[in-house]
């Protein structure tokens, strides 16, 4: 209750995000410049590729193009909120167009995505965070001191079927917390997987010319010292024992997702502050090479991957299935002849691990319960890590958390990796709006209006306390346009034409709280208290609604961003911003506003407040007319 | 006492409109309707945008023997061709793709089979006056894809799940279930008002379609939150039965619901002025309309099909059960030594259907009225009553 204090604390928020919206984020330009949102494909065109798709030298299936269209969709879509729009084209070409000038990115979004088996041989969790900024070395009972290798806890694998059982790959981005550290920790002196011993300098892919000079100057901008210390690194750094080991890597974390490509794999794997975001973000087919080890991520882990011994090319079919004596969905998996003594080898080698060899630790902390597992990646991303349930020599099944629709997607990856198709980037050119300035004029009319009627309303019908609507709204809109700036620029949220409409949309939805609020506290003041009571009150229990009621909203925004891609991801991200915004300003404004107009005389006139008329009197004017309005 | 005219008592939370006690009424129209609809899924079906069906695209030069076409006459030109053929044909906003000598515009249109769009190609070659080498056409798949339609789906269940838990936790379950039946009212008229009249279903559509889940339940968790305060504790009385007690939490908050679904509605109805009036059609356009007809449907369904569902689904509930027969026993023994009440004089702007309690020799309290008792019962929230009010912070 101290309207002074939450006016304050709004006033830091404000000051907080406009020096961030002029100054931090890669601002960049005079000052109206960095107020500029980034504006999407519709309103301000930008960049269009086309890529023209071959499988096996000939014209592509539909089903593998829509596959592909589905595969470069991802790749847009790991850009960042941007609304991009990927469409084929004729039988053979695909057409992907970015907002405002996106060249280098879509530059590498023409690798053809390779599938590759790789067996499993290191687990670590993604400890970047902690080693950037260890806690504070008092043993404080938060314990946020993280096992180095504790994973994100896996659902253990259902289905004792007779072959590789798989958890999902995690499609729904769900990160388990962490596991307790397992104990058995890969002893340095078994860093080498066990069979295929790659020397502990493990032969990285040759570096081009162009990689050998950005290694130089990552090594430059790392300092000899962290970088003879990430060399010496043998095992991933345990952070469990001294919080304090991530820090001398700590310029390690600052590095870009093409500069995290050069180093080493041993290196990218060991290095506590090298994040899973950062290995997301190197280029694609960073990790396409079949002779060399690779780093990867899985489920909120970094693991370490061998040589893939299979390859997509190897597969033959993939097909889901209803197992029909365990009723689950399973995916079935043949190999063509050549393929088939590949993946039996390495079926071999998995299932008959014995706990000595790194790759059966590292499957213990996935969740594996007593053998090696196989880790299938199709372009950046770990699809499934099946655990090997035995020498499979003939139709192999993967079992797991299924669903049809799960199966069917993962089936369609092995399928999709069997004969991967391949791109030939066409030209690249730029677009010009569809919709352009008229159209988003009249959304921002559109907008104008929408306030206006919202403030004329609120005036009419709540007299002076429309005011302070009309002024909370402005604020909201203000903090909204302070957020679209800096998202633009630091995470890719671009504000179409859609995204326009749905801020207008949410002026109606904030100026409902007020509405409940002022009604709470005409009910209050019916019941015949004095406005000075009644605020606190009324404030008390339509604080307890509008929580309810925009707690649903954000849920709503939270799910579809997190589940979706593409358009509905942007105006999830939008719908949840506005609320958000929205819930400040009525906790940090109208609240202590209001707590101060309750003190004053005219509050209490009923003529000024609109409140008064809740005071029943014989000399009620009929107000019929209203009706008509309402 | 004179009564004051309806707006007014509407403006007090007291216009004691009959609503819940009408329950069979709301239910058979409601049942009408989704059969409508329904029926007009299977037999009209979706028209659907060129984002979501594919199309064909065409590519005009913008260099002509005539001096340099703008947007505009490209996009023109362009629905001339197709319309000719297809009188059905829907084109997009054209896109001008490159910049100089080799700029051309790239206009997306409706589906056409290969022959009508070779004759459409033939057509805009002959209109424009550009060699026929010049001017491309290409089928082209959706823009929406599937994955982003079948992850939006995902997300949907997803969501419906967690409210229903949440809902479940923050009331009870028969609300949960009320709110939902609401929800799916409100999604399945809309869906059915697009089927029949046959607007074009794209992006922007759906992306409005996915706001009004929030903003349906938003309106129904509010209505619900007022029917949870007026019967905490109400099977401690005798004076109300359960539907009463909803039905006057739907008259208190009726205030509220219109003022929210104009609030609401304001910016939405503003967003489609612009769209429709000044544009004639678009993205703007496209998100007003399915807003206002779901909103529109959010605040009719959380006044006339929420609380009554709920209510419907309380009174199969034992406790709720005893409690209303209860209550409508100690009516029919209190109103037999209750002398029939006078006819009142009634403002002219209320008929006599919108009222209850007004049949004479019922004492049935009319909703929102005050109890007779001492002022400190009000049952109107947070009364220092007798009534246990719960725990508030």
């Amino acid at each position: 209750m101290h309207p002074g204090r939450q006016l304050a604390v709004l006033g830091l928020v404000f000051v907080v995000l406009y020096l961030a919206v002029f100054f931090a984020g890669g601002a960049k330009g005079s000052f109206t410049d960095r107020l500029e949102p980034k504006l999407g494909l519709d309103l301000v065109g930008g960049t269009q590729a086309t890529y023209i798709a071959s499988q096996q030298g000939g014209v592509p299936t539909q089903e593998a193009m829509k596959t592909a269209q589905e595969i470069i969709e991802s790749r847009v879509n790991a850009l960042g909120v941007s609304e991009a729009e990927v469409v084929i084209q004729g039988n053979n070409t695909i057409v992907v167009s970015l907002a405002g000038e996106a060249e280098d990115q879509l530059k590498d979004l023409s690798q053809a995505a390779n599938m590759r088996f790789r067996l499993l041989t290191g687990v670590t969790g993604d400890v970047a965070a902690t080693a950037v900024n260890p806690p504070a070395p008092t043993p404080s009972a938060s314990g946020a001191a993280p096992s180095a290798s504790a994973p994100a806890a896996a659902p253990s694998a259902s289905g004792a079927a007779p072959a590789a059982t798989a958890k999902p790959s995690a499609s729904t981005g769900g990160q388990g917390g962490g596991a307790p550290a397992p104990s058995g920790e890969p002893s340095p002196a078994a860093s080498a997987p066990a069979a295929a011993p790659s020397e502990p300098a493990a032969a990285p892919a040759p570096l081009s010319a162009d990689n050998k000079k950005l290694l130089a100057d990552v090594e430059k901008k790392i300092g000899a010292k962290a970088w003879t210390a990430a060399e010496k690194l043998t095992a991933p750094v345990d952070l469990s024992t001294d919080t304090k080991a991530g820090l001398p890597f700590k310029e390690f974390s600052t590095l870009s997702g093409a500069e995290v490509n050069v180093l080493p794999a041993k290196m990218q794997y060991n290095v506590p502050t090298i994040s899973c975001d950062q290995l997301n973000q190197r280029p694609n087919g960073a990790i396409d090479d079949p002779n060399a080890e690779v780093v990867a991520c899985y489920s909120g882990a970094k693991v370490l991957l061998d040589k893939a011994e299979v390859i997509g090319d190897d597969i033959a079919d993939a097909t889901p299935q209803l197992d029909q004596t365990t009723g689950q969905w399973v995916v079935s998996l043949d190999f063509k002849s050549a393929g088939q003594s590949k993946w039996t080898e390495l079926t071999r080698k998995a299932f008959n691990a014995t706990s000595a060899d790194p790759c059966y630790t590292a499957a213990t902390q996935i969740g594996a319960s007593q053998h090696c597992a196989v880790a299938v990646v199709l372009d950046k991303e770990v699809i499934s890590a099946p655990e090997i349930q035995g020498v499979l020599s003939g139709q192999s099944q993967i079992t797991g958390d299924f669903n049809a629709a799960t199966a069917k997607e993962l089936a369609d990856k092995l399928k999709f990796g069997a004969i991967p198709v391949n791109f030939e980037a066409g030209p690249m050119e730029t677009v010009s709006a569809t919709l352009g300035i008229q159209q988003l004029e009249a959304g921002l009319l559109a907008a104008a209006i929408g306030l206006a009627l919202v403030a004329i309303y609120s005036f009419f019908y709540y007299r002076l306390l429309g005011t302070v609507i009309f002024l909370s709204l402005g604020l909201s809109a203000l903090l909204t346009f302070g957020a679209l700036v800096f998202l633009g620029r630091t995470m890719g949220f671009t504000l179409t034409l859609a995204g326009i409409a749905g801020f207008i949309v949410s002026l109606g939805v904030a100026a409902d709280s007020f509405v409940i609020y002022f009604e709470r506290l005409k009910d209050e003041i019916h019941e015949g208290r004095t406005p000075r009571s009644a605020v606190p009150r009324a404030w008390q229990r339509a604080r307890r609604t509008i929580i309810s009621a925009n707690m649903i909203t954000i849920l709503c925004a939270v799910v579809l961003y997190v589940v979706s891609i593409g358009a509905v991801q942007g105006f999830a991200f939008a719908m949840g911003l506005s609320v958000v915004l929205d819930l400040l300003v009525v906790f940090l404004f109208r609240h202590p506003i209001m707590t101060m107009f309750a003190n004053t005389k005219a509050f209490m006139s009923p003529r000024v407040s609109g409140l008064g008329r809740v005071l029943r009197t014989q000399s009620e004017e009929p107000t019929s007319s209203r009706v008509k309005e309402a | 006492m004179a009564r004051p005219g309806l707006a007014t008592r509407l403006y007090q939370g007291e216009a004691n409109l009959n609503i819940v006690g009408r329950r069979k009424l709301w239910f058979t129209i409601a049942a009408a309707l989704i059969a409508v609809s329904i029926g007009s899924f299977i037999i009209r079906g979706f028209e659907l945008g060129i984002e979501f069906a594919g199309g064909t695209s065409f590519t005009v030069p913008v260099a002509t023997a005539e001096g340099d076409l703008t947007q505009e006459e490209a996009e023109q030109a362009v629905e001339r061709a197709v319309t000719s053929v297809d009188p059905e044909a829907e084109v997009h906003a054209a896109q001008q793709v490159g910049t100089g000598d080799s700029a051309s515009y790239k206009v997306r249109a409706s589906a056409l089979t290969a022959a009508e769009a070779e004759e459409a190609k033939a057509a805009l070659v002959q209109d424009l006056g550009v060699s026929a080498d010049d001017v491309s056409d290409n089928q082209v798949s959706s823009a929406w894809g599937d994955a982003v339609t079948e992850k939006a789906i995902l997300g949907l269940v997803i969501f419906l799940v967690l409210v229903v838990a949440y809902l479940i936790v923050r009331f009870e379950w028969r609300m949960a279930v009320a709110a939902l039946a609401s929800l799916m009212f409100d999604l399945l008229m809309t869906a059915g008002v697009y089927s029949l009249v046959g607007f074009e279903v794209t992006p922007s559509t759906v992306i409005g379609f996915l706001t009004i889940l929030g903003y349906s339940l938003y309106d129904v968790v509010v209505v619900f939150d007022k029917v949870q305060e007026n019967t905490r504790g109400i099977t401690a009385g005798s004076t109300r039965t359960y539907a009463e007690a909803t039905n006057l939490a739907v008259n208190q908050t009726l205030m509220r619901s219109l003022n929210t679904g104009l609030v609401a509605l304001l910016p939405v109805g503003g967003l489609l002025f612009i769209g429709a009036g000044f544009l004639g059609a678009g993205t703007l356009k496209d998100l007003g309309l399915v807003l206002f007809v779901g909103m529109g449907f959010g605040v009719i369904s959380s006044i006339v099909f929420a609380a009554p569902v709920l209510s419907a689904l309380k009174d199969q509930e034992p406790k709720i059960k005893a409690h209303n027969a209860r209550v409508l026993a100690r009516r029919a023994q209190r109103s037999g030594d209750v002398a029939p009440r006078a006819e009142r004089t009634r403002p002219a702007n209320a008929t006599e259907s919108d009222e209850v309690g007004v049949l004479a020799g019922s004492s049935t309290p009319r909703p929102g009225a005050r109890p007779t008792a001492k002022r400190n019962t009000s049952n109107r929230g947070g009364g220092a009553g007798n009534r246990p009010s719960g725990k508030r912070r």
